[in-house]
């Protein structure tokens, strides 16, 4: 697959974003605005300094095309690529954003992303009304998700507790984080006892909705000295996206109990970025947790675990955000919500931070690796990031 | 801007096309598989020695995500990507793709496109009930274009019979293309007589809404020879995208007779390609025709010709598949359609085959370099590529 | 400080429908005249906008402090129209805001109520009472004779001296036998006894003004106007002369070119008495409908009158841009008394209210580093000279030049035969808009670049289960 990559030749030399939540009185040009402004800003670059950008959107209600980003900049016509790839939209753009400055295309790039689900009200995620076949029936992200639970709770006796476990552990992170959209620790028995969206998903096992946007500035590893960060600036070790069936249900062999495009994904950028003892080497990973169960599986599938182990684990506090391998030290998806266009170069930016020691939350100790991990429509799209600091030697 | 580009570092080893027209009985993936396989033999590989993908797709109901391409491939698990960028979506996902190859990540990548837009039935571009603003108003398609034919013919003089002239012109070239989903030659009456779409455009000045897909496939060009096209494979000079406001009717300065999108991607990529006489050296060009408005601002935006005279030289020939600088040798979106995803991918398609002289339709003669051009939204963004014979 | 009408304001739509096409429809015996209709994206909402726009012409929104809307046709039955009014005339939060219904007497009685308010309340000094009515009569019946559309609008404030003092106002209730319109149940006005309504009208008004007349000491030959509503000029000419007013004064010319504009007609009677005030005149305003107000006014300042009528469309103006329509259908379908089905699309109530600025009170922002005025406002990047946020927010102007348009026979995703005129207009003073037109015939030979347009209030759609309200542009009609 991939036969050399991009390691050690793309930079982060800045990073930031929005506040996330119901931010009512703000609309898409407002956040992107602002994330990218204060990109820029921890970047010491100006807008006309960058060369191409790319923006993740989902919905094509949040905006059509790369036009979006121009309406809110006015970049004098520069490129904008608008990626979509379900919740990997962002971390594509990323992706994209690093093959163009690694093929020496240009020089200075943004890699962005936004939503603005509120828009559409906030009881779940909209467009069912609109997207899917005219009778084949299409679950919702929940519905989708507690598949897999039912599945896992068959296969290895797990139980709603180890469930709540996760958002339990998620909400603590957060309450400590100053930009997420819930700020409120749970305990095991509120989530326990929360209505059932999807069952065996409970409103605690579910993700928000809200509004946000992230930001990132990259250029070659050469040149990235000469910016803000000078020599703190963040190295990309790999970038891998990978696709599976839109329609897993129709997939005779699939198990329901692990997320082939997770391990896949996994894989290519463990490879791209030479490491081969994951739990050992990544200090800290953003692993997408739009449910529980998700996290949980996503664990296994990312090999910081073995299979049917990861509520153990979890107990043992390996997860914790000064655990073994800290996951979602931010508060994750529980905490954030997840605009889906932004949330991948949210999660880019988290791990960047805390790898510089300046994360706005719970700050990993002695973070020198970090990974970023979206999973996407029916656990078909996966995008995993490992970024890591420039001395670092893996 | 373009600091150092791609130039020379991308090579297009096979391509393809589907047929196009109103497909009802194909389903996206259907098209797809078509157009990705037919590609794939064409270079001489099979799809399993593709390392990642890049895919071009506008509407949400044709399909969200790479996964579209992994349900009609099976490519289980190697990376795809989504791309939109309105008209220039499947041209933007060729852009990626080459960057991709250029920096080294990946050895052979796929760039296609595909939409179905038939399935929204056939009366015009869907999704205006869902785009958009809840009051401010959005035109349709051709309604956009229109301010720009209602302005030339104010500023310029043009008239009905100079767009007409773009019509007889493409049909008559689409007429021998195998592939075009309308095969009959239009008169200047009967272009003229046609009922209105949007003031001053007529049901023949707009494309048609229709299906299709088209791929390529890239490579380094150390490694393209390798591979089936060996001796006659495609370089690619460059690719630009450019991007302006969504709403240029908010635009206080914006003066409808130019798209400035095209006027900075053209700019943009002769300065990749070292293009330094657009007219002289570009040998023919596929160029975004959806409107007949469209072709005569955009031959100007792209250097073949000065402001306000599109209209003479078309009448000229300058234009014609033989003339100085073939625009649409191939019928253009008026002979094909805007399956909006894959038009930028048929166009480099096309181009490539031109290149190489197996062209399905009118070849042009010596033809050494190539262009192709998208223009999308309100004429918001614009993506130009360029190709030339490897020599 | 004296409390009175200090401005004024009224709109009447562009097309009239001869009553001639009504009689020839149902084979009815033919009547004089014509009356006024409003179009197909006209309410009682927009209508009120226009009036309420050219009373507060030349004056401070943000001066008032209340709005009061009177209509038997609210667009609304829970959700207040006076609140929404209030936003898209740019008036302050803190204010007071009252929608007058039920009763064609709504404005009258809400004239009354103003001047309480301003009575008992130090703080409220001016409030702008509108009244309109888009009533639709039951095709086939007599009342399709009469029934009209139409908006008016006072402004009553307390200051130093006032054109028109309020001196003095009387009112009865009653409880009638019609008309009548059930919520949920009636598409059409209903009435038990036709000349029973004309007896109450008749009496009560006569009560009303008598009795006014009296506790003033006056004479009818004192009263030098009389604006008072009616449907039937015969009762109303019978009120005048149980009244023995002077001739001339009942104020009877709007009926036969107009109709009866409902709750509109009695300020729409008083301002066209108006046009030509004598100095010191009596002149009482009156309204009928489950009882009656009388309200007594007194000529002060004939000259600031007559400015009035100066700067303000109020009737005349508007007359002179009204046509006639020679197709029953057209009424019929713009009043939608044939339920048509137009294109339904999705719609965000919260992307309105978070661009009230832009989208309901037309400002826009102008660029402190090169001076370009933009419009929306959700630019944070100026379009020319692309410094970043540099804004002040500026209130655009309502009229201007059209630059480019087109004619969009694509409609919401469908063809349509007839297209909707999209119009690219640089207003006056700066900014530049893109809005559809409306009231233009033939647009194919009359829309053109150069063409001078003005903005009007409209509504555009129901997408989201709500009315959907926004700008749309029309030939120039004279708003000043």
């Amino acid at each position: 697959m991939v036969k050399k990559g991009i390691a050690d030749r793309v930079a982060i030399i800045g990073c930031d974003m929005t506040k996330y939540g119901e931010l009512w009185d703000k609309n898409q040009y407002d956040l992107l605005n602002e994330a990218c402004n204060l990109a820029f800003d921890d970047a010491g670059v100006k807008k006309d300094d960058i060369d191409a950008s790319w923006l993740g959107v989902f919905y094509y209600f949040t905006g059509l095309s790369g036009a979006l980003l121009e309406d809110v900049l006015r970049m004098d016509g520069k490129p904008v690529t608008r990626t979509e790839n379900y919740c990997a939209s962002g971390m594509d753009a990323f992706r994209n954003a690093s093959f163009a400055v690694a093929s020496g295309a240009y020089d200075v790039v943004l890699a962005c992303g936004v939503e603005k689900l509120m828009d559409e009200g906030s009881s779940g995620l909209p467009g069912f009304k609109i997207f899917g076949h005219p009778v084949l029936p299409i679950p919702s992200a929940p519905a989708m998700f507690s598949m897999a639970a039912t599945k896992a709770f068959h296969e290895w006796g797990w139980t709603k507790e180890d469930l709540a476990r996760v958002a339990v552990k998620n909400h603590e992170n957060g309450a400590h984080h100053p930009k997420a959209h819930f700020r409120r620790a749970i305990s095991i028995d509120d989530a326990m006892k929360a209505p059932m969206i999807a069952d065996p998903l409970g409103r605690f096992d579910c993700c928000a909705m809200s509004d946000g946007a992230a930001a990132l500035v990259l250029t070659r590893v050469e040149d990235a000295p000469s910016y803000a960060h000078n020599d703190d600036y963040i190295v990309v070790k790999a970038n891998a996206i990978s696709c599976y069936t839109n329609t897993p249900w129709y997939w005779p062999s699939f198990d329901f109990t692990h997320f082939p495009a997770t391990v896949k994904a996994g894989e290519s950028a463990y490879k791209e970025a030479g490491i081969t003892n994951p739990r050992e080497q990544i200090d800290l990973a953003e692993v997408h947790d739009c449910f529980t169960i998700t996290e949980l599986i996503n664990d296994q599938d990312l090999r910081f675990c073995e299979r049917g182990k990861a509520p153990e684990e979890l107990k043992n506090g390996t997860f914790n955000w000064d655990g073994e391998t800290a996951v979602n030290p931010s508060g994750g998806l529980k905490s954030f919500g997840h605009p889906i266009g932004s949330t991948g170069c949210r999660m880019l930016t988290e791990v960047a931070k805390q790898l510089q020691g300046r994360a706005e939350g719970r700050q990993v100790p002695d973070a020198k690796i970090g990974l970023a991990h979206n999973l996407g429509g029916a656990f078909c799209t996966c995008s995993v990031s490992i970024l890591a600091k420039n001395d670092v030697k893996i | 801007m373009v600091r150092h580009g791609i130039k020379d570092k991308v090579a297009i080893i096979g391509c393809e096309s589907t047929k196009y027209g109103e497909l009802w009985d194909k389903s996206q993936k259907d098209l797809l598989f078509e157009s990705a396989t037919g590609a794939c033999e064409d270079a001489g590989i099979t799809k399993d020695e593709i390392d990642a993908f890049w895919l071009g797709v506008y509407y949400y109901f044709t399909g969200l995500s790479g996964t579209l391409l992994e349900d009609t491939l099976r490519v289980h698990g190697k990376p795809v990507t989504r791309t939109e960028n309105y008209c220039a979506s499947g041209m933007d996902a060729f852009r990626n793709a080459c960057s991709a190859v250029a920096s080294g990540a990946y050895d052979v990548a796929m760039a296609c496109g595909v939409e179905k837009i038939l399935d929204e039935g056939g009366s015009g571009l869907p999704g205006f009930k869902i785009f958009g603003h809840p009051v401010l108003p959005l035109p349709s398609a051709p309604a956009q274009f229109c301010f720009l034919a209602t302005r030339c013919f104010h500023e310029f003089g043009w008239t009905r019979e100079d767009l007409a002239r773009v019509a007889v012109k493409n049909h008559e070239n689409g007429y021998y293309h195998p592939k075009s989903h309308f095969k009959f030659k239009v008169s200047l009456e009967q272009a003229l007589a046609a009922p209105m779409i949007a003031d001053p455009l007529g049901r023949y000045d707009c494309c048609a809404v229709s299906d299709g897909s088209a791929a390529l496939i890239l490579t380094t060009p150390e490694l393209a020879e390798s591979y089936a096209h060996a001796d006659d494979y495609v370089l690619v000079k460059a690719n630009s995208i450019s991007v302006f406001t969504d709403t240029p009717w908010y635009w206080p300065s914006f003066e409808f007779t130019s798209a400035p999108a095209t006027v900075t991607a053209a700019k943009m990529a002769y300065k990749e390609a070292e293009i330094t006489d657009p007219r002289k050296q570009i040998d023919l060009a596929e160029v975004h025709d959806c409107f007949t408005i469209t072709e005569l601002v955009n031959c100007q935006d792209l250097q073949f010709c000065d402001r306000g005279k599109a209209p003479e030289e078309v009448k000229k020939g300058t234009f014609n598949w033989d003339g100085e600088t073939a625009v649409n040798p191939s019928g253009g979106l008026k002979s094909f359609g805007h399956p909006i995803g894959s038009t930028g991918c048929r166009m480099i398609q096309e181009v490539t085959k031109q290149l190489q002289g197996r062209a399905e339709g009118r070849q042009v003669p010596n033809a050494k370099i190539g262009l192709a051009h998208n223009l999308g939204g309100a004429f918001a963004v614009c993506s130009v590529t360029v190709l030339s014979q490897r020599d | 400080m004296t409390i009175g009408i200090t401005s004024y304001g009224a709109y009447l739509p562009r097309y009239l429908l001869p009553r001639k096409l009504v009689s020839d429809a149902w084979d009815f015996p033919q009547v004089p005249g014509t009356k006024a209709f409003a179009s197909a994206d006209e309410d009682s909402l927009t209508m009120a906008v226009e009036a309420g726009l050219d009373c507060l012409a030349g004056i401070d929104p943000k001066s008032i402090d209340g709005l009061f809307f009177a209509s038997t046709t609210q667009v609304y039955t829970e959700k207040e129209s006076a609140a929404f009014i209030a936003v898209i005339l740019d008036l302050r939060d803190d204010i007071i805001t009252i929608d007058f219904t039920d009763s064609l007497r709504a404005g009258t009685t809400a004239v009354c109520r103003a001047v309480d308010s301003i009575k008992a309340n130090k703080d409220i000094k001016r409030i702008l009472v509108i009244s309109s009515d888009t009533r639709k009569p039951e095709p086939s019946t007599f009342w399709e004779f009469g029934f009209a559309d139409g908006a008016s609008a006072l402004l009553i404030s307390d200051e130093e001296t006032v054109p028109l003092s309020i001196e003095d106002y009387y009112s009865i209730s009653a409880n009638v036998t019609g008309p009548w319109k059930r919520m949920d149940k009636d598409k059409f006005i209903r009435t038990f006894e036709v000349k029973m309504d004309a007896k109450f009208y008749t009496e009560s008004l006569v009560n009303v003004m008598s009795e006014l007349m009296k506790r003033n000491n006056l004479t009818p030959e004192d009263i030098g106007g009389a604006a008072y509503s009616y449907s039937d000029p015969r009762a109303f000419g019978k009120i005048a002369k149980i009244l023995k007013f002077p001739q001339g004064a009942a104020q009877n010319g709007m009926f036969l070119q107009v109709g009866d504009l409902g709750t509109a007609m009695p300020f729409m009677l008083l301002i066209a008495a108006l046009r030509r005030p004598k100095p010191d005149a009596k002149i009482i305003l009156a309204g009928y409908g489950d009882g009656a107000d009388a309200i007594l006014l007194q000529v002060q300042d004939k000259k600031a009158l007559r400015d009035l009528g100066k700067t303000r469309m109020g009737v005349l103006k508007h007359q002179k841009s009204m046509i006639t329509i020679k197709n029953y259908n057209k009424w019929i379908d713009d009043k939608k008394l044939l339920e048509k089905d137009r294109y339904i699309r999705k719609s965000s109530a919260v992307t309105l209210w978070r661009e009230t600025p832009s989208v309901y009170q037309m400002k826009g922002i102008k660029c402190k580093n090169c001076g370009a005025v933009q419009y929306p406002m959700m630019f944070h990047s100026c379009y020319e000279c692309r410094a970043d946020n540099q804004f002040e927010i500026v209130k655009l102007a309502l009229k201007g030049t059209i630059y480019t348009y087109t004619l969009d026979h694509l409609v919401g995703g469908n063809y349509y035969d007839t297209p909707v005129p999209r119009c690219v207009i640089d207003l006056d003073g700066g900014g530049r808009v893109l809005v559809n037109m409306s009231e233009i015939e033939k647009p194919e030979e009359n829309v053109e670049i150069g063409m001078r347009v003005e903005l009007t209030f409209r509504k555009q759609h129901e997408g989201g289960e709500f009315h959907n309200y926004y700008w749309k542009c029309r030939p120039e009609r004279g708003r000043p």
